[in-house]
């Protein structure tokens, strides 16, 4: 056993250790480079991004929570507009065929007195026609039974006179 | 028990070739699978980088169970490079042993030898203490580490201290040692002690397998406590108990 015979000769073997020292020492910074470094590296992204990844899923669900409620308030005010919408077009057909029966029946009214005032002219006209008539005939059936030239004029009043008696019978 | 040595000096340094070839041996194992391990390493690891992360979670969590985080984060290379190098070393032996002609064993476990384990020792202890005074400042080191919790304590904590050397490096030496011992004892006095031994050959295999088996829990084991007890001793000198 070398190294517990060596001790109690008092011999300690200082090269081993330094170089076990040494090469322990080389040996770590062979690791640190080839693994310990990298793989601490690594491992510091994979808790980096493990995090990140959790905090973008919280954003992303606020997102989608947004979205969603303003995709629900939008189909509710598309609704209420639709619904308005129907609502002024009835109101507008509404109007346009009250205004069109409203004109309608003025045309009518005024057709109705224009017939009722050409009526009337033309039964004045017809009367007026009669009574002209009716005076020139009685006058010239009186002319021809007194025959005597009465003048028309001269028996005017007198045939008025009658006429306006028997509109008044 | 007294095996032979190569020893040989340099500078007035005296040298052992067994323990030098075990270390270099272990070492390049312990870098060439790190390297094997963490080719093409991504965010979203395959099956060989699971593997070394599962190591590294492993020393991570020994680590950070015990010492808070700014300092479990500077021990965290040393306790990583601790544990694979002290697991490698333990069940190299078991699986490796060469010896030379000279009768000189060149190849085993290098924790199977105290001086390499003492060495493994002092220098856990000396990142212990360091830290101890990068944590506390000197005075403040010095008086956790022995006027805690009385004064008068002042000669049992210098014991402890002591104490603390021996026992991380004559633990793991013993269990290895013992382990190895062990197996080359049966080997070579049960199942071939000159010649061939009838009935106690055959019989030598399954001991030899059941005590390998048990040997690289032991190894295990040893690591893992090693790393422990450092990072222990590193929260008791840093006055965080």
């Amino acid at each position: 056993m070398f190294g517990l015979t060596t001790l109690a000769a008092g011999k300690l073997p200082l090269g081993n250790m330094l170089f076990i020292i040494i090469s322990f020492l080389v040996l770590m910074y062979i690791l640190k480079l080839v693994a310990y470094g990298p793989l601490t590296k690594v491992l510091d992204e994979r808790a980096d991004k493990i995090s990140n990844d959790i905090d973008g899923a919280e954003t992303a669900r606020q997102e989608a929570e947004e979205l969603s409620a303003q995709r629900q308030s939008e189909l509710a005010n598309t609704r209420q507009e639709a619904t308005k919408v129907v609502a002024d077009a009835k109101i507008s057909a509404q109007k346009q065929s009250d205004s069109l029966i409203a004109v309608a029946s003025q045309r009518a009214t005024s057709i109705s007195q224009q017939a009722q005032t050409d009526a009337e002219k033309l039964k004045e006209d017809a009367i007026y026609n009669a009574k002209n008539d009716v005076a020139s005939l009685s006058v010239a059936i009186a002319s021809k039974l007194m025959q005597k030239e009465l003048s028309l004029n001269d028996q005017q009043a007198l045939i008025d006179a009658y006429i306006s008696d028997l509109e008044t019978k | 028990m007294d095996d032979p040595t190569a020893p040989f000096e340099f500078l007035n340094l005296t040298f052992d070739w067994g323990t030098i070839l075990s270390t270099l041996l272990a070492m390049a194992i312990v870098v060439i699978v790190s390297i094997v391990l963490t080719r093409n390493l991504a965010v979203k690891p395959g099956k060989r980088q699971n593997a070394i992360e599962y190591l590294l979670d492993f020393t991570n969590g020994i680590v950070g169970g015990q010492l808070p985080k700014k300092q479990a984060r500077q021990f965290g290379l040393y306790a990583f490079t601790l544990f694979f190098f002290v697991v490698v070393s333990n069940e190299m032996g078991l699986l490796l042993q060469l010896q030379g002609t000279d009768g000189v064993t060149y190849i085993k476990s290098p924790t199977a030898n105290p001086i390499v384990t003492m060495t493994l020792a002092i220098m856990s202890l000396m990142v212990a203490h360091g830290m101890g005074v990068q944590e506390l400042g000197f005075k403040g080191y010095l008086k956790n580490m022995l006027f805690k919790p009385y004064a008068w304590m002042l000669p049992l904590n210098i014991i402890e201290q002591l104490a603390n050397f021996l026992t991380l490096s004559l633990r793991l030496f013993g269990n290895i040692f013992a382990g190895e011992m062990l197996l080359t004892l049966v080997a070579n006095s049960l199942a071939w002690p000159g010649q061939f031994n009838g009935f106690w050959s055959v019989l030598a295999l399954p001991i030899e397998m059941v005590w390998q088996g048990f040997s690289l829990f032991i190894g295990g084991i040893q690591a893992y406590v090693f790393v422990i007890l450092t990072g222990v001793f590193i929260s008791q000198l840093s006055g965080n108990e």
